[in-house]
């Protein structure tokens, strides 16, 4: 299907056929992923083309009409809590911080949970996280309340972060916030990639991370996926790919591009 | 290593099959005090220098006050913030019923649509509920009443008991405390909603004050609906009333009613109703007043609702320990 999938060993993450609707409206119509470790991949669409439902079927927090998930090769619905939680990482649009903890308490909930590390060494490793997201260690004892918007997106990553995931979701990573911030995030999803070799899915809208960020792109339109580099799917035909990587807004995007790009 | 070895101590890593950031970052600290990491992986240097690269600082301890000390921070913030509740209370009363009577002197100010859903939603949909609990209220009185006079051969005495408690304090109080709880709720949690979604400030920007538009359609039909859901508990009250007669008293039902207007007459039912309206008021006003005052985040709808509910049941017992004092001196 993908001379990627190929080349590379088997995938850490490969969706099987996956159906989803919700009544009448099928949104996923027999689509396959097949996610190779190492990669980061882009997932992008029109405002609801079903980029979200897709992300939470390939995380397990959904359950499609038909179809399977595995992930590390074993059905991600199978998987127990502590091996899902030590394996997926997630960023949530909205940060999803637990609002009665403070961040540094955020980002020890899930090593509490799952590890019998005491809590001094925790301390330092969720320091150690907070620095790792580019962020001071003084705004470990602050609540999310108290956080931008970009700090928040941050904290997120600190915590989705915590147990070293070897796959890490990102829904929508860069929306609202500033062309800065953004940067920033992009410049940290490429650093965790690079050392950590950590697999990434991004779903988003920005055409800056698609183009900069991203190894593969697939792009969800009519209910089907296309999986492609991005500059093979430049070249598509589809109406709406065209213009989703010719616009207006796609050509500036491109300038970003470093040109050294294209691992 | 030994200590007194002249040549710094070293580790010789070459081993390692994989390296997460928590052991980087064990490593790192070993290289800080001075021991040489021989044999890195090329895989596992970038992430070795990533995390040595870090600034790491702990993370800065909160300052914990003693038990004691928060004790007394606590009486005090709670003082400072009834006053604070005290006045915007007395405040938004006072902003309530002065939009309230514009929009009675003017009628075209009058939301007729939102007020008609309103009584629907407050007063149509808890019939039912309400009529329940009121006999269940007067079956409960009706028991107690036989238990506690039969010893004194007045067991009869319980329907007196029984309708007169209903009329004059029972059926208003159960039905203003379950329109508190389901509709002084619901009027926090809707307006509470539409803060949150900055819908109160679009409001305000195309010069629609949102007194006007969301609150006193909501305190008038309110202030509509329930007299009438206290007129219905009465008469569920004395029909529960008329049940409990038959089967503890042998009274049947056509006896209760003829002695009703012996027991009970229309001061009984209008110190009732009386109360009904104002505490309909005070429920709208602080329910109202709660949802206006919720900012932005999602928790706080929640927090403004139970502070919505408490005190609008609060203020519903304590208005109606000020009329029975008030009544019992005017001998009505």
């Amino acid at each position: 299907m993908n001379t990627l999938t190929k080349t590379h060993a088997e995938p850490i993450l490969s969706a099987r056929g996956i159906v989803n609707r919700f009544g009448e409206q099928v949104v996923h119509d027999n689509l396959s992923l097949d996610i190779v470790r190492g990669e980061i991949i882009g997932i992008a669409g029109g405002s609801g083309s079903g980029k979200s439902v897709l992300l939470k079927t390939l995380v397990g927090l959904r359950q499609p009409d038909a179809g399977d998930v595995l992930l590390n090769g074993k059905p991600v619905q199978t998987l127990g809590a502590a091996s899902k939680a030590a394996l997926i990482g997630m960023l949530f649009q909205q940060g999803a911080l637990f609002s009665s903890l403070s961040v540094a308490q955020n980002i020890m909930l899930p090593m509490r949970e799952h590890t019998a590390l005491p809590v001094e060494e925790q301390e330092t490793i969720a320091a150690m996280k907070l620095a790792l997201a580019g962020l001071p260690a003084d705004s470990g004892i602050k609540f999310p309340s108290a956080l931008s918007g970009g700090m928040v997106k941050r904290a997120a990553f600190a915590r989705a972060l915590a147990l070293d995931p070897k796959i890490l979701f990102l829904d929508e990573p860069t929306s609202d916030l500033d062309p800065i911030a953004a940067s920033g995030i992009d410049a940290l999803i490429r650093q965790l990639n690079q050392t950590l070799g950590i697999t990434v899915v991004i779903v988003t809208h920005d055409l800056t991370t698609l183009f900069t960020v991203c190894s593969r792109i697939a792009v969800l339109v009519d209910t089907k996926l296309t999986v492609d580099t991005a500059d093979k799917l430049m070249q598509s035909d589809h109406p709406w790919v065209h213009e989703f990587f010719h616009g207006p807004r796609a050509e500036g995007a491109m300038n970003a591009r470093k040109p050294s790009h294209g691992n | 290593m030994t200590p007194d070895d002249s040549s710094p101590p070293g580790l010789d890593i070459a081993g390692l099959d994989g390296l997460d950031t928590p052991g980087a970052l064990f490593l790192c600290g070993l290289r800080d005090k001075g021991v040489e990491l021989a044999g890195i992986r090329a895989e596992h240097r970038a992430l070795l220098d990533l995390i040595c690269g870090l600034d790491l600082k702990p993370i800065p301890k909160v300052k914990s006050i003693p038990r004691w000390r928060q004790f007394v921070i606590q009486i005090g913030k709670g003082a400072h913030d009834a006053r604070h509740e005290a006045i915007d209370l007395v405040t938004f009363i006072g902003r309530t019923a002065s939009w309230t009577m514009n929009a009675l002197m003017h009628p075209q100010c009058l939301r007729l649509a939102a007020i008609s859903r309103h009584v629907a939603e407050t007063g149509m949909h808890a019939l039912p509920i309400i009529g329940v609990m009121a006999i269940m209220m007067a079956v409960v009185l009706g028991y107690q009443g036989v238990a506690q006079l039969r010893p004194y051969g007045g067991e009869e005495f319980t329907i007196n008991l029984v309708a007169v408690s209903v009329l004059r304090e029972m059926g208003v109080l159960i039905t203003a405390i379950m329109v508190a709880g389901r509709s002084g709720s619901a009027f926090t949690a809707e307006i509470g909603v539409m803060q949150t979604r900055e819908e109160v400030d679009a409001l305000k920007v195309m010069g629609i004050e949102p007194m006007q538009v969301l609150v006193v359609p909501r305190i008038i039909a309110l202030v509509i609906t329930l007299p009438l859901l206290t007129f219905f508990a009465d008469i569920m009250g004395l029909v529960g009333g008329a049940a409990i007669s038959q089967f503890l008293l042998g009274v049947s039902p056509t006896q209760y009613l003829a002695r009703l207007p012996q027991v009970v007459d229309g001061s009984d039912l209008f110190v009732g109703l009386f109360k009904a309206p104002i505490f309909a008021f005070f429920i709208a006003v602080v329910g109202c007043m709660h949802g206006l005052r919720v900012s932005g985040s999602a928790e706080s709808v929640g927090r403004e609702t139970t502070r919505a509910v408490v005190k609008s049941i609060f203020l519903v017992l304590a208005l109606d320990a000020f009329f029975s004092i008030l009544f019992e001196q005017l001998g009505i």
